[in-house]
């Protein structure tokens, strides 16, 4: 178990393309699968995707294959972490309730914090 | 210590990163010593079990390719 590595993904887009979608959250799901602390930080449009009853109806190939929930529940069930602040919610008028269970809110302080941590930052 | 996986984890047809995902999860269930043999057909198979392997410190044992274009991976946990 390595404690001490971190993989950020920071998702910017949302329910605008559908085939963006997907991505951060299965590679982010093999990395908590390899035992690496992993999150998924969501800001610009990215908090659409999380707003509850989004992820069950679009997916990264539209009406073929898996819906983005099962990419969502997939990371989750792994152990990643989602990250949204409010500044992103109020950009896309929505509230902490509006949002799947499980999302941590955190500022521009924590995520710039955890940016610098890791040990590596990708960007969608 | 037997040779001889205990455990098989069937994700043949399934795609990046459930043979991974399910092999972590596999894996949290079994005893150190203990050998999990894993059947798929993602043909990324190979890159992720080794780098899989190298990450969780678990001991990659081997990796065949079979008939059909069936990987057989064996891991050992640590």
């Amino acid at each position: 178990m390595s404690d001490e590595e971190s993989v950020l993904y920071v998702m910017t887009h949302g329910t605008e393309s559908p085939e963006r979608c997907a991505t951060p959250f299965f590679l982010a799901a093999s990395a908590a699968a390899m035992d690496v602390d992993t999150g998924i930080y969501f800001t610009m449009n990215g908090p659409q995707l999380l707003k509850k009853g989004a992820a069950e109806t679009m997916g990264p190939k539209g009406e073929d294959g898996q819906k983005l929930s099962f990419f969502i529940d997939q990371a989750l069930d792994c152990g990643v972490s989602l990250y949204v602040c409010q500044p992103s919610l109020d950009l896309n008028d929505l509230t902490a309730d509006d949002l799947i269970d499980g999302v941590k809110m955190i500022g521009g302080a924590a995520f710039n914090d955890m940016a610098m941590e890791a040990s590596a930052v990708v960007t969608f | 210590m037997s040779d001889t996986p205990v455990h098989t984890l069937d994700v043949k047809g399934a795609a990046c990163p459930i043979p991974v995902v399910k092999t972590a999860k596999a894996m949290k269930t079994m005893s150190a010593g203990e050998m999990l043999e894993i059947l798929a057909t993602d043909p990324g198979v190979e890159p992720d079990m080794k780098a899989w392997t190298k990450q969780t410190k678990n001991e990659l044992v081997s990796i065949d390719r079979q008939d059909g274009g069936v990987f057989r991976v064996v891991v050992r946990k640590s």
